[in-house]
């Protein structure tokens, strides 16, 4: 009911901001004639460089960008695909198992071009899901915190930390609220083919009381102003940008190995524009989307080089150590009803259990 | 020549091109339907390997089943890397457990069991495989079977079955257009030595007459032979016409020659009793004359039957004896018997009625011409495998040494002007057209003998009526 208020709302465009949505909107620079509706579940801040860039390809172009959490963009999709109602024009998230689930269901609509086919295989599935980042999960600390040297690099230093440092750390530690952040619970679930080190690292979270956060934004805020020592598994974009911004934090890419995210773009099937949506896509993959990409908005991209300021070894993103996360239908079983709900359950006890009883 | 008639080449061509288009029309229909065979055996057996690694997954909680989808089920389905995936597992209560609740289930009737079944059908739109298969739990407070299905869009499949269908096409039609070429160039070569009998022939002086002398394969070699065969018969009729006109000519000019003489003697002759003597040596000349040229056509005649009449069945027994009644002067200044002996009732051989008689009215004018005293005698039998006829006389006949000259044309004995030395000539030669041969013999009794020795017909051979044969 509320989420048909909304759409109600959005379909007025009206602009406004209502729980779990933001709208915003980009007017077009010189004379309006189309409107590109973006469902996102990606920061603004670090979206809008493309939305400008794009907008001076396109001048005539207004974008309305809607950010809700990961969760809440992929319920209303796969509820507008299911009850046959207008989809925005692109949908846009990090949850790239999400796209999966709504390609795999028919809610998707192909597209096909010499940018498409230029981006690599692993970033693509059925000409439908496009990934168009490439960003690292890192370890992000505090500065004034921790010192370099005792910052850990793998996940078993990590877990050595969480054991010599109890008092230290408690309640230090940030991670993502795998329940209500969709990137979360997929990088989790990736670590989780770890089995033997993830049940360790997730048994340390929990004698360690967790600091569950829905968002990235949140972790890096927190982390900033010096709450947290240590945050595992955020996106690299975001941390990255908050450093440049001036944030006293350090970022490590992890040298055990490093997973890989591809943040998706789908045409859905009822988008009011599919034309200027392929446009939209065609410039997120471009060469000039891709360096906006690279310098102005995720920081990373898929040369692998590594940001200055970003601690790594030498070789890090070296293929051997990089794990994509793969867009394609190994990432249905992230979204089965049956194994979420047990993940869920597991991690939720595992990260609330007290350190009093061990 | 009868006109330029299709051509042989493109026609071989035309029909291979056409045996070959049909053939790899076959073969492609045939290749589709073993590769979409081929296809779904391939990806079922993903399918099915992810239907079992689901139900590996499944477990019992005390009154509850659960089930854990593993990572490798799905990593399984995705070596399709382009189709959607569908699933469903439900509890034994058919309580939906996880995947799509609505998924159709591949059993149609059939019990659920371990054994997988597979299904095509349609889902969300999508054509789909399905297979479904059962687990049995047991566990506190619950028991039976839990059903996996799992679905998967056909693309792989269809792209896998155009992939193979694409290659095997492509090797037919490789194929059938190297044997097309093969054929094309084998064609040619068969057909070279034509072209090359044409310019030889093409190429001749239209009096050469000399067999073709080109190397060929057997299957030209008999249309070469034929051809020789074909040149040294045109070459035998013509030198023999050649020989035969100059002859004729000469044997013409002479008694022309003679009768002009006698003529001029005639209109000097003043006395009524030698002018009449004259007249009736003129008139003896004449005849003779008449004699000849009748002789000279009737060789023609059996020249030229002897080229273009077809051999047909004749009993001879009939033939002779009519030829014999034909052929016998009804007057003659002498008394002369005429014998007539048949061994059987009928004696067929291969034949040409017309010359057969002619061969026997000769041969009877000879006898009744070259003085037999008082009979003539033909006998008829079959002996040896051929059909004797003898015409015989008590007459001087022919004395042996010189049997082998009288066979040719315009060969006389002595100085007997009655005869125009063409009748034995006329009889060998027709002879040889039957396969047969003209012999003489001295009989027993004294007489003088011509043999006319024809191969027999098959035996059955029914011969035409005379009054037809003769026709």
């Amino acid at each position: 009911m509320m989420r048909r208020m909304l759409l109600l709302l959005a379909l007025l465009a009206a602009p406004t901001a209502a729980a779990g949505e933001d709208v915003t909107i980009f007017t077009a620079p010189g004379t309006e004639r189309h409107v590109l509706t973006l469902d996102t579940a990606t920061d603004l801040a670090a979206f809008q460089p493309l939305i400008l860039a794009f907008q001076r390809e396109e001048p005539d172009v207004t974008i309305r960008y809607r950010e809700m959490v990961t969760n809440t963009l992929f319920e209303r999709v796969r509820q507008e695909c299911a009850d046959g109602r207008r989809n925005a024009d692109l949908v846009i998230t990090s949850s790239v198992d999400h796209l999966v689930v709504l390609a795999n269901e028919g809610c998707a609509r192909a597209h096909r071009s010499a940018e498409t086919l230029a981006a690599p295989a692993w970033t693509r599935w059925r000409d439908e899901i496009f990934g168009f980042t490439f960003e690292p999960a890192v370890i992000v600390y505090n500065r004034a915190l921790m010192a370099r040297e005792e910052v850990p690099r793998t996940r078993l230093a990590l877990i050595e930390l969480m054991r010599e440092q109890p008092v230290r750390l408690a309640g230090r530690i940030g991670g993502y609220d795998i329940a209500r952040s969709g990137i979360g619970y997929l990088f989790a679930a990736f670590d989780a083919r770890n089995a033997l080190v993830y049940g360790r690292l997730i048994e340390g979270f929990g004698r360690l009381n967790l600091v569950t956060r829905c968002c990235s934004g949140d972790l890096i805020q927190e982390l900033a102003e010096g709450r947290l020592h240590l945050a595992y598994n955020l996106l690299g974009s975001y941390a990255y940008a908050a450093q440049r911004q001036g944030a006293p934090i350090g970022i490590v890419l992890p040298e055990d190995y490093v997973l890989v995210l591809s943040r998706g773009a789908m045409i859905p099937v009822r988008g009011g524009e599919p034309a200027l949506a392929r446009r939209f896509l065609d410039f997120l993959l471009s060469p000039r989307g891709q360096k906006v990409v690279r310098e102005e908005a995720f920081f990373f991209d898929v040369s692998g080089a590594v940001p200055e300021g970003v601690e790594a070894a030498a070789p890090v993103l070296d293929a051997g150590n990089i794990r994509p996360i793969v867009i394609g239908p190994g990432l249905l079983p992230m979204q089965d009803r049956a194994r979420r709900i047990r993940f869920l359950r597991e991690w939720a006890k595992a990260i609330e259990r007290s350190p009093a009883g061990e | 020549m009868t006109g330029a008639g299709p051509s042989l080449f493109r026609r071989l061509v035309l029909v291979i091109t056409l045996v070959f288009g049909l053939a790899a029309a076959g073969l492609g229909s045939a290749a589709w339907i073993y590769a979409r065979i081929a296809a779904d055996e391939a990806y079922d057996r993903l399918l099915v390997g992810a239907a079992l690694q689901i139900a590996e997954s499944i477990a019992t909680e005390p009154g509850a089943v659960t089930v854990d989808p593993p990572n490798s089920a799905f990593e399984t389905l995705a070596l399709a890397p382009d189709d959607r995936i569908f699933y469903r597992v439900t509890d034994p209560h058919g309580t939906h457990l996880t995947g799509q609740e609505d998924l159709v289930s591949a059993l149609d009737g059939t019990p659920l069991g371990r054994m997988p079944v597979m299904a095509d059908a349609r889902y969300r739109g999508f054509p789909v495989r399905i297979v479904t298969l059962g687990r049995y739990v047991t566990g506190p407070g619950i028991a039976g079977w839990v059903e996996v299905s799992v679905a998967q869009t056909r693309l792989a499949r269809l792209a896998l079955a155009r992939d193979l269908t694409l290659k095997s096409v492509l090797l037919v039609l490789g194929m059938s257009l190297l044997a097309l070429v093969a054929l094309v160039v084998a064609v040619r070569l068969a057909l070279r030595p034509l072209s090359q009998v044409e310019s030889a022939i093409a190429a001749r002086d239209p009096k050469d007459l000399r067999p073709v002398a080109i190397a060929a394969p057997r299957e030209i070699g008999t249309l070469i032979a034929s051809i020789n065969h074909f040149l040294g018969r045109l070459a035998a009729r013509i030198g023999g016409m050649e020989r035969f006109i100059a002859d004729a000519a000469h044997q013409m000019r002479t008694p022309l020659t003679a009768l002009l003489a006698q003529i001029d003697l005639l209109s000097a002759e003043t006395r009524a009793d030698l002018r009449r003597a004259q007249i009736a040596r003129i008139r003896e000349r004449a005849e003779q004359l008449g004699r000849l040229t009748s002789q000279l056509l009737n060789h023609a005649m059996v020249i030229h039957r002897r080229e273009v009449v077809a051999l047909t069945p004749v009993d001879l027994v009939p033939l002779v004896r009519a030829a014999l009644a034909e052929t016998v002067p009804l007057s003659l200044d002498r008394d002369i018997r005429v014998g007539f002996e048949a061994e059987t009732e009928s004696l067929v051989v291969m034949g040409d009625p017309v010359s057969i008689r002619e061969v026997i009215g000769n041969l009877v004018h000879n006898a009744v011409r070259h003085g037999a005293p008082g009979l003539i005698a033909a006998r008829i039998r079959a002996e040896a495998g051929r059909a004797l006829v003898e015409i015989a006389d008590d007459g001087p006949g022919i004395p042996p040494e010189s049997w082998p000259e009288v066979v040719k044309p315009f060969t006389r004995l002595g100085v007997e002007p009655a005869g125009s030395g063409l009748g034995l000539a006329i009889a060998a030669d027709v002879m040889a057209a039957h396969g047969g041969t003209l012999g003489f013999a001295r009989r027993a009794d004294g007489h003088f003998a011509v043999l006319l020795a024809f191969p027999l017909a098959e035996a059955g051979t029914v011969p035409l009526r005379l009054a037809e044969a003769a026709a």
